[in-house]
């Protein structure tokens, strides 16, 4: 962008090329542009080039590849099914030519995540058919719509076939249509002119996305007249429709309805597809970067709680991927083990002091017992640059072994009743990471449960769990460069469970009255860490001497007592628990987040109006205490203050005089001449305050009341 | 003109009388045509069709000029203007360049051709049919008097037919307008209903004969049992089912290809023969009742009202308020603000302390409050209907009644906007100026909706209506 030159300061609007024609060049190189991230990028190359960068750019790019891979493949089964639905529709036309035939698409409530969706369906229809997407904010009148559509649909085309076809066009209509020549009229000739000589019929599609937005006498309107036109030209409507079938059933009379021939189809719904992308892209094991269990749980909430937005979601977790890689280039370690390897020889010393700076690093330092080591990890770089690679393998490791566990678990306690440990893998994540799972009540819970099933149900539940968790370790972990590893770390206890499951089927039912030694000599090699552990332990044995326990009933106990020491203890632990430079790896910073993330506009003003340091740092508006007024704080800043200290009806002329003695104040020199304008106020103060309070009404806190001379209203509580 | 109602009778059975009268009128354009004609009828009597093959005819044997819009098309005059002209253009040797602005240039352009025609000696009818004429009411205010005036401003053998669904007493204005001839379509009594369906037997039966072409065995049956007699004892069980609740003779058409296809089934099977009606009626009355359901669910509320629906109508409604409220997906915060909402415009303002705050202090019973109350019990404001609130207090509200702290962040503000684009919540007021507080909303969905919400929450919204209390 060049200079410009210019003595006055201000802001400069510059044409970036987005006109027609520039746009009609840029579109084809437009998915090739996406794919070389780095080169389009806001940043300057000193930050593009540093490793951090490159190997955010990495990830991330790995990432929405697979986002959109999977999205593509959710949007593409409800749009097989609807240009299906369009092809045959084309076929029967011919039989009742009044009836316009209508796909309304059941979208969920987040309309502008399926403007993508809609996006897709206009590509894969390109090829058979005139498509044309219809704003609800073009269509207030229906003149409005039948003229943007009608310039849609001529126009779309024009820009499409541009170099080969631009000859002919240019002979057909020489000059660019104005709106107002945009009619039926224009549309029927255009129409008759490209394509009547075409064996198939072109279909020409009209997409509303925004079913509930439309007026509906503009939308009744417009479907007469697309119904009476159909003879001639062959449409076909579809519908975005946000919230259920009743609200066209609703929003269109009979007469109308019976002009269209509805057909409905249903669209993945938001959490499902959420859940979808959860499962399969962030908790993959394929990707170094792992969200924190509050991290995690901060973003899912955002999506369950407020607004369904799946697009909402991948935004902020690409912030939340930006914030983690631009703490600084030691973080540019967070990616595959091997290219993890070739990052460490580029850390410089600062980086290397980040990493000593990490919290994990210290319980590490400390349970190195030689001295001379210790000195050495701490101040030569070199050293601690050779141990670093083992230290990211057992990182990488554990994370791999988690997701397994993970796995295994989630089959296990997914479908209790009520579902103490969650339904599913994302709910279990975030309780495993925040907590010590074993200690919770929930999972005790579970444990309980899981032993009062029945014999078939218990062992079909734990061969799903097995086959399962070696599918997964089969298909996701074992191609992984460290997946050997993990692999050699989980197989042998799934062997075992397979093993003590064998034992389950084989047992009987019979009771067995003295108690069995091997369990006794279990549980006392068991580690007791805590009290309460123990007195569970006591409270389980002194059930054991009361009770016959059956044969079923013992290895029942013992085959669940060897997943929570060999599966869930080792591998589900919580984060603090993690091996050192876990942090390298995962993101847990959610304050910035949140800041960054969430507006909160109210807030916002409330702090720069109550404490204007806070945003200026200028040093005459510092502050010991935030309910302090002082003289030099900005005359807004001021009246607000002021205003806060009343009730809901304000006295202009009490404000004046408690605006006057704030802002006097701190002019200790004039003492004299207060007492003489004492009721003469100075004109200037008076010009401030008024500014002040309009600047006030401005913003939205304060209406003039129209009752009370005088007086303002406060608006906000 | 014997010629146009020959060819006309078997296609439009039961409409003789239209098509004798219409004839009489403009069937013959050697003659003076009327000025103009209006055709009222309810919509489904064939008022359109009926016209639009008329004109084909007089186009064809007589050499008419006709034109037929639709005059919802025309949200401007000009359109409307241009697309008669357009049509009744004498040849295509002009091309395009029928132009007019405004109704002056339009009666200039007709009466030019009127001097031409004088020059050829025979003299050119025209005939405009204006479909959904009660529109010409909301355009122009000149419209419809030059409309019907036309003949005389243009001195043309020229007339318009107007085709509505609202007798001509709707059209009357302040100026008054000249004198039309009505023509009235009535709707077609049952025997009608049924002689008009039947015409589809032929269909029908080509539609089998051709679907089962590669099926000998089905084809056999079909040959056979397919008989105008079978036909029509389908239509008559049919119509006992629909007639009373729809008269709309392509809707009627519509479901009654549908239906038979099951009808048809277990004939085909070979399980029932085609003679046994009786069996054949136990067989399609439940299919029939369903598919008259769904006619509800398509068709609006007039002939919802017509049907004699009385208690399984209710219950039908209750369904599908329960199925909306299940499949309507919204976030949990999203739950708790329509639930807000509708506390807010189910209660008095007046009530809100008791209701939301904990400690009220107590309240007196007055005699007045007990009288009030027991003479107000009647009127319910859950059976009033929605007031209107403000955005404040339905924050407040959503506070009061969500357990958690939440800060009022944009996410949050950014929802209530949402449930008014779902038209959840729609504005009463002041939709320019959100900004200084004095818009004003309302709730726009019923107890048993919110109810249903409230219960996928957990939260029991009754507790805190004042009218459960």
């Amino acid at each position: 962008m060049d200079p410009t030159i210019s003595v006055s300061k201000g802001c400069f609007v510059y044409k970036n090329g987005a006109t027609r024609a520039a746009k009609s060049k840029t579109t084809p190189n437009k998915s090739k542009r996406k794919r070389s991230l780095g080169n389009s990028s806001l940043l300057g190359p000193e930050i593009t080039s540093q490793p951090f960068y490159t190997a955010y750019g990495e990830i991330w790019q790995q990432l929405h590849d697979h986002i959109l891979q999977l999205q593509q493949e959710s949007y593409s089964r409800t749009l097989d099914q609807l240009v299906q639905y369009l092809e045959t529709e084309c076929g029967s036309q011919v039989e009742d030519s009044e009836i316009l035939p209508t796909a309304a698409l059941l979208t969920g409530i987040n309309q502008t995540d399926h403007l993508k969706q809609f996006e897709a369906l206009t590509q894969r229809l390109q090829s058979r058919a005139k498509v044309c997407v219809l704003q609800s904010r073009d269509c207030s009148t229906l003149k409005g719509a039948i003229e943007s559509m009608v310039f849609n649909l001529i126009e779309g085309q024009l820009e499409q076939d541009s170099e080969e076809l631009e000859q002919e066009i240019e002979d057909r209509d020489h000059k660019r249509l104005r709106r107002s020549q945009c009619t039926m009229k224009q549309l029927n000739s255009w129409y008759s002119n490209n394509f009547q000589l075409e064996q198939r019929k072109r279909q020409l599609v009209i997409i509303l996305p925004d079913f509930e937005c439309f007026s509906s006498h503009v939308l009744q309107d417009f479907i007469l007249i697309l119904s009476s036109h159909c003879t001639a030209l062959p449409f076909v409507l579809v519908l975005g429709v946000a919230t259920a079938m009743t609200a066209v059933h609703s929003t269109l009379p009979y007469q109308v309805t019976s002009k269209i021939r509805l057909r409905v189809f249903q669209t993945q719904a938001a959490p499902t597809g959420l859940n979808e992308v959860l499962d399969k892209v962030l908790l993959s094991p394929k990707y170094a970067f792992h969200l924190s269990g509050k991290a995690f749980k901060f973003l899912t909430h955002i999506f369950l709680y407020y607004d369904f937005s799946i697009q909402g979601f991948i935004q902020s977790f690409k912030y939340c991927l930006m914030e983690h890689y631009f703490a600084g280039n030691a973080f540019s370690l967070c990616t595959g083990y091997s290219q993890a390897l070739a990052k460490i020889k580029l850390l410089i010393s600062d980086d290397m002091e980040t990493i000593r700076r990490l919290p994990s690093f210290r319980p590490y330092v400390e349970q190195i017992n030689d001295c001379k080591r210790i000195i050495a990890i701490l101040t030569d770089d070199d050293y601690l640059k050779k141990k670093l690679p083992q230290l990211l393998r057992d990182c990488l490791l554990h994370f791999l072994n988690f997701r397994c566990a993970l796995e295994f678990v989630t089959e296990l306690v997914g479908d209790l009743p009520r579902c103490p440990l969650g339904k599913l893998k994302r709910e279990l994540y975030v309780l495993s990471l925040n907590k010590k799972i074993t200690s919770l009540p929930e999972f005790k819970e579970c444990w309980q449960m899981l032993s009062f099933l029945s014999k078939d149900e218990f062992v079909a539940k734990l061969m799903k769990c097995v086959t399962k968790t070696e599918e997964f370790m089969q298909q996701e972990i074992a191609p992984l460069e460290l997946g050997e590893a993990c692999l050699a770390a989980m197989r042998p206890q799934i062997q075992e469970v397979r093993q003590l499951l064998d034992d389950v089927v084989l047992s009987t039912m019979e009771a067995h009255h003295p108690p069995p030694p091997t369990v006794e000599s279990h549980t006392e090699s068991r580690p007791i860490t805590s009290r309460q552990e123990l007195k569970a332990q006591l409270l389980q044995r002194s059930k054991q001497d009361h009770q016959p326990i059956t044969e079923f009933a013992r290895s029942l106990q013992r085959i669940l007592q060897h997943i929570e020491n060999q599966i869930v203890l080792p591998h589900l632990r919580p984060l603090q628990e993690a091996p050192p430079l876990h942090e390298l790896f995962v993101f847990s910073d959610i304050a910035t987040v949140r800041r960054n993330i969430i507006g909160a506009p109210r807030a916002a003003l409330h702090t720069a109006l109550n404490n204007p340091h806070f945003y200026m740092q200028c040093k005459c508006c510092e502050l010991q205490e935030s309910q302090q007024l002082m003289g030099t704080l900005p005359d807004l800043s001021v009246v607000y203050k002021l205003h806060l200290e009343c009730g809901r009806m304000i006295n202009l002329f009490d404000w004046l005089q408690a605006f006057r003695s704030v802002v006097r104040a701190n002019d200790d020199g004039q003492d004299v001449d207060q007492n003489v304008d004492q009721e003469q106020i100075d004109p200037q103060i008076q010009a401030r305050f008024t500014r002040a309070v309009a600047e006030l009404q401005f913003l939205g806190y304060i209406k003039m009341s129209k009752r009370k001379t005088d007086h303002a209203t406060r608006l906000t509580w | 003109m014997e010629k146009i109602c020959s060819a006309l009778e078997p296609i439009f059975p039961c409409r003789e009388s239209a098509i004798n009268t219409l004839a009489e009128l403009i069937g013959d354009s050697r003659e003076a045509y009327p000025a103009a004609i209006h055709l009222f009828g309810h919509s489904g009597t064939g008022k359109t069709a009926l016209t639009k093959a008329f004109f084909k005819q007089c186009q064809r044997q007589q050499h008419v000029r006709i034109a037929q819009l639709n005059a919802i098309e025309c949200y401007t005059t000009k359109i409307l203007l241009e697309y008669v002209l357009d049509a009744l253009a004498p040849s295509q040797d002009e091309g395009d360049a029928v132009r007019a602005d405004n109704m002056l240039e339009f009666v200039e352009k007709l009466r030019q051709w009127h001097d031409q025609n004088d020059g050829d000696g025979d003299s050119q009818a025209f005939l405009i049919a204006v479909d959904n004429a009660e529109r010409l009411r909301d355009m122009d205010a000149n419209v419809l008097p030059v409309l019907l005036r036309l003949q005389q401003l243009t001195s043309l053998n020229l007339c318009v037919v107007l085709l509505s669904q609202l007798p001509f007493e709707k059209f009357y204005n302040k100026t008054g307008l000249s004198e039309v001839i009505s023509l009235h379509l009535p709707q077609y009594n049952k025997a009608e209903t049924q002689r008009i369906l039947s015409t589809d037997f032929a269909h029908t039966r080509n539609h089998y004969l051709d679907k089962f072409s590669g099926h000998h065995e089905r084809l056999e049956i079909c040959k056979e049992a397919l008989t105008e007699d079978f036909y029509g004892n389908y239509l008559n069980l049919f119509l006992s089912v629909f007639y009373k609740a729809c008269r709309d003779v392509p809707e009627l058409r519509l479901t009654a290809r549908k239906c038979f296809d099951i009808y048809m089934e277990p004939v085909l099977d070979g399980s029932v023969e085609a003679t046994d009606i009786s069996r054949l009626w136990r067989h399609i009355a439940g299919p029939l009742r369903s598919a008259l359901t769904q006619i509800y669910m398509r068709i609006d509320k007039h002939s919802f009202e017509a049907g004699d629906g009385g208690g399984g109508s209710s219950a039908l409604e209750d369904q599908s308020v329960r199925k909306l409220a299940q499949s309507l997906e919204l976030p949990y915060y999203g739950k708790y603000l329509l639930i807000a909402a509708f506390l807010a415009s189910y209660n008095s303002a007046k009530q809100d302390k008791r209701l939301f705050v904990k400690h009220h202090g107590k309240q007196r019973k007055r005699m007045q409050t007990v009288n009030a109350k027991a003479k107000t019990s009647d009127k319910m404001s859950t059976a009033l209907g929605p007031k209107s609130f403000s955005i404040d207090r339905l924050l407040a509200i959503f506070y009061a009644i969500l357990e958690e702290k939440v800060g009022l962040t944009c996410n949050l503000l950014s929802q209530i906007s949402t449930l008014v684009h779902l038209k959840l919540l729609s504005f009463v007021s002041g939709e320019q100026n959100i900004m200084d507080g004095s818009a004003r909303l309302q709730c726009t969905v019923g107890l048993e909706f919110v109810l249903y919400i409230g219960k996928v929450v957990g939260f029991n919204v009754r507790q805190y209506l004042c009218d459960f209390m």
